[in-house]
């Protein structure tokens, strides 16, 4: 233990707390933009660690843990909070502090956790939250009265507005919260003696410090399964001890599995009666107002539609403002390198090699912000969890519930966040099922395909007078991946997943304002990463490409027929018979190949080829890749070689067909082993490959193909 | 009038009711139960059914839940 003259220049400080208690906005308010995102080692658990800077200069690392309800994990998500407060994860350093953020309008329920921490001896401060709200709802907490039951500080605040963040440093700089506080509950006499007794004898026997003994007495004591656990780790004679107390506690009449549980809430009810006055008793709040409708049996499916059906019209209508600036902008730059690199191999690489590939993708930067500012507003309003509760119906048609929506729905931004928000489903293989499929659920990544596409070839036009044939095509894409993964799940569960139906259980955090500042912070935070492998593997692969379409030279050759004798031409060439019957030709498979790693490399490469074949005039930029996509012709029919059927069957190919490097690492990772994204990889590629080839046939027969 | 004991499944919307015990096969559930607030003399008011499942209020927050295991949470309508 350190006394505290001698406090160490950096102090390690853990924040915890309930779900939906205001932890992330407490962590932004301290932090600021000094924020780091990692993982733990070995786990896709998300690590978030920022730095408090105190008035008088001095520095704390803030490592924000995942929300839990109790010290009792049952996710792999609460393990880790666990584990990092118990000292029990080898790579983060034991917190010297921890922050438990309790949300003020739902005290009791918060103070489960804090009761939890009190137990484990941990230093603590209390941050009470949203004390603004408890007192919309007539809620209102005497600190001082708080602080003496619980023998901990505790700070009222609303971090939303910024207010009580400096008093929480200032706590957190001057704490007096010492450790080896007793546990404040009381267990009913017959229980306790027994409990007593059994922490003594592990205590001499196991020599477990006082904490952990007594959490271990309680697991021994509550249930059955916790002495075949323990079977290898405690003596037997303790272990029969632990049996006759079993057996003792049974004949008195105690239910086992609820005393604990029962004994702490009773000392939580009693600390609440004297720290809350209760000055009124709201009616409906404006929340359950908004639920009856939201989560209505019939409204609640027919408002959901009609979100989602504004997001993808948003993302095309509003962002191609943005979206044509940037195109703007990678114009002027090429015409500027232009002006400056003599004409040759050295201006060919910069502009259709580099630069091209590179705008090709940046430009789609304005829609991934507004599919990340929409997922974000649905999140943090409080919207995400009721799209949980009515969708919990359907996904359990298909084996798995309304929690597995989430990760599904966050898909829509990434399949890695989505992979790493199943760690919330506590059965393994409801887990298992939805990482499985959530990569069919359609990524940022594959929206610059699809809207390449859709803007070269789905004809301008709208239903109803609203929704205009181009967004309606994005919204049955990402309907199809939706379905695709309904079905798989549905399929996984039949047969080799077989289980119990789940239990839903969630909470419905009540209806907020969002805050602007973490969804912009999220928002950067995406952005950042997208522009970061833009400027890196995308830049990377277009030099490449641009090196593989343009060499070996050909003399006197047209564009055309310079990237037909080229190493990628012959590429292309050499799969073309593989992808034939998907109607793709060679130069889709180029496309196709090359964005085996990443699917939006597919719309550079397009980039990169389409502005090489198109050399002969000009510097190629003035052309839109969209245009010289739809103006392409075959040269032995003159036939177009890009049709409205390609473009469909392209983007059915794509919302099916594994083509990411990263979601194959983070399953490996998280499923520890090759076994199932090798399996992802496989099934979803025959998908692809089955379902493309119906459409494209289907729609040859129907005459779509022209 | 409901009987005094049933279970949460079956308890009239609006209505508060006092938990009496937690039959779940899996302890583990039972604890989930209890840690979200679902625990024994706990007063918990169901106030919207859902296509197979129901949002309680419980400790002053809204907790979604499926029939099935509202089942297995006895409740009793007489304070």
């Amino acid at each position: 233990m350190r006394s505290d003259d001698e406090k160490p220049s950096l102090r390690h400080i853990a924040l915890v707390g309930n779900p939906n208690a205001g932890k992330t906005t407490v962590f932004n308010a301290l932090t600021g933009l000094r924020q780091k995102v990692g993982n733990y080692p070995g786990v896709t658990v998300e690590k978030k660690e920022g730095r408090i800077l105190f008035p008088n200069g001095t520095e704390a690392t803030l490592l924000d843990l995942p929300g839990t309800y109790s010290l009792a994990a049952a996710s792999p998500d609460e393990q880790v909070a666990t584990d990092v407060l118990l000292g029990r994860e080898p790579h983060t350093t034991v917190p010297d502090l921890v922050v438990c953020v309790v949300d003020a309008s739902n005290l009791e329920r918060g103070l489960y956790l804090v009761s939890q921490l009190i137990d484990r001896h941990l230093p603590l401060i209390v941050a009470l939250n949203m004390t603004d709200v408890a007192a919309q709802q007539g809620i209102v907490i005497s600190t001082s009265v708080l602080e003496r039951e619980l023998g901990v500080t505790a700070v009222p605040m609303v971090a939303r507005k910024e207010q009580g963040i400096a008093e929480l440093k200032e706590a957190i700089l001057g704490t007096r919260t010492a450790t080896g506080k007793a546990r404040r509950w009381q267990l009913p006499e017959p229980v306790a003696r027994e409990c007593d007794e059994l922490v003594g004898l592990l205590q001499n026997r196991h020599r477990l410090a006082d904490a952990e003994a007594f959490h271990e007495a309680m697991a021994l004591l509550t249930a059955d399964s916790a002495l075949i656990e323990r079977n290898d780790r405690f003596a037997p004679e303790l272990l029969q001890h632990v049996r006759k107390d079993h057996e003792k506690l049974d004949f008195l009449g105690f239910n086992r599995s609820s005393v604990f549980f029962v004994s702490r809430s009773e000392w939580i009810k009693n600390v609440c009666a004297q720290a809350v006055t209760r000055t009124f008793f709201p009616g409906m709040s404006l929340s359950d107002r908004i639920d009856r409708v939201v989560t209505h049996r019939v409204w609640g499916f027919v408002i959901f539609l009609g979100i989602m059906a504004v997001l993808f019209q948003a993302i095309f209508s509003w962002a191609a403002v943005p979206m044509a600036w940037i195109k703007d902008a990678f114009d002027s730059l090429g015409g500027v390198i232009a002006g400056v690199v003599p004409p040759g191999d050295l201006q060919d690489l910069l502009i259709r090699g580099g630069l091209a590939g590179v705008a090709a993708v940046v430009t789609f930067l304005p829609q991934i912000l507004f599919l990340f500012l929409f997922l974000g507003f649905l999140e943090d309003s409080g919207y995400m969890a009721r799209a949980a509760f009515i969708m919990d119906r359907l996904m359990g048609k298909v084996g798995l519930h309304g929690k597995s929506f989430i990760p599904l729905l966050s898909s829509f931004a990434c399949a890695i966040p989505g992979i790493m928000a199943t760690r919330t489903i506590d059965n393994p293989k409801d887990r298992l099922a939805t990482m499985l499929v959530a990569p069919l659920m359609s990524c940022s990544a594959r929206l610059p395909v699809y809207a390449l596409l859709i803007a070269a070839f789905i004809p301008a036009g709208k239903i109803l007078g609203i929704f205009s044939f181009a967004g309606m095509t994005l919204l049955s894409m990402y309907l199809l991946g939706l379905v695709a993964a309904l079905g798989m799940a549905w399929l996984f569960k039949k047969t080799f997943l077989r289980g119990t139906p789940p239990s839903f259980l969630m909470e419905l955090p009540p209806y907020k304002l969002p805050s602007l500042k973490s969804v912009c912070l999220q928002m950067w935070e995406r952005a950042a990463s997208f522009l970061k492998r833009a400027g890196t593997i995308i830049l990377g692969a277009s030099i490449i490409l641009w090196f593989l379409a343009s060499y070996p030279k050909l003399d006197h050759a047209t564009p055309a027929e310079q990237l037909n004798h080229s190493f990628a031409g012959r590429a292309g060439h050499l799969i073309e018979p593989v992808i034939k019957p998907l109607g793709f030709d060679w130069k889709i498979g180029i496309g196709l190949v090359s964005s085996l790693l990443q699917r939006e490399v597919f719309v550079s490469t397009m980039g990169t080829i389409y502005n090489i074949e198109n050399a002969s005039g000009g510097n190629g930029g003035s052309i839109s890749l969209r245009q010289q996509m739809s103006q392409d012709r075959d040269p032995a029919t003159g036939l177009p070689s890009f049709t409205l059927l390609t473009a469909i069957c392209v983007m059915v190919y794509y919302v099916l067909a594994m083509q990411c490097l990263s979601t194959v690492a983070v399953m490996r990772r998280e499923t520890n082993g090759w076994k199932w994204p090798l399996f992802q990889i496989g099934y979803m590629t025959a998908l692809a490959y089955i379902v493309t080839f119906i459409v494209y046939r289907a729609g040859l027969w129907l005459g779509v193909g022209g | 009038m409901t009987q005094p004991h049933s279970t949460l499944v079956d308890a009239p919307l609006g209505m508060r009711v006092r938990i009496r015990q937690l039959r779940h096969a899996h302890p583990e559930m039972s604890a989930r139960l209890r840690e979200l607030g679902f625990c024994e003399d706990a007063v918990v008011r169901c106030i919207l059914r859902g296509n197979g499942n129901m949002i309680c209020e419980i400790q002053n927050s809204r907790i979604g839940l499926d029939n099935n295991l509202a089942r297995t949470i006895v409740v009793s309508t007489g304070e």
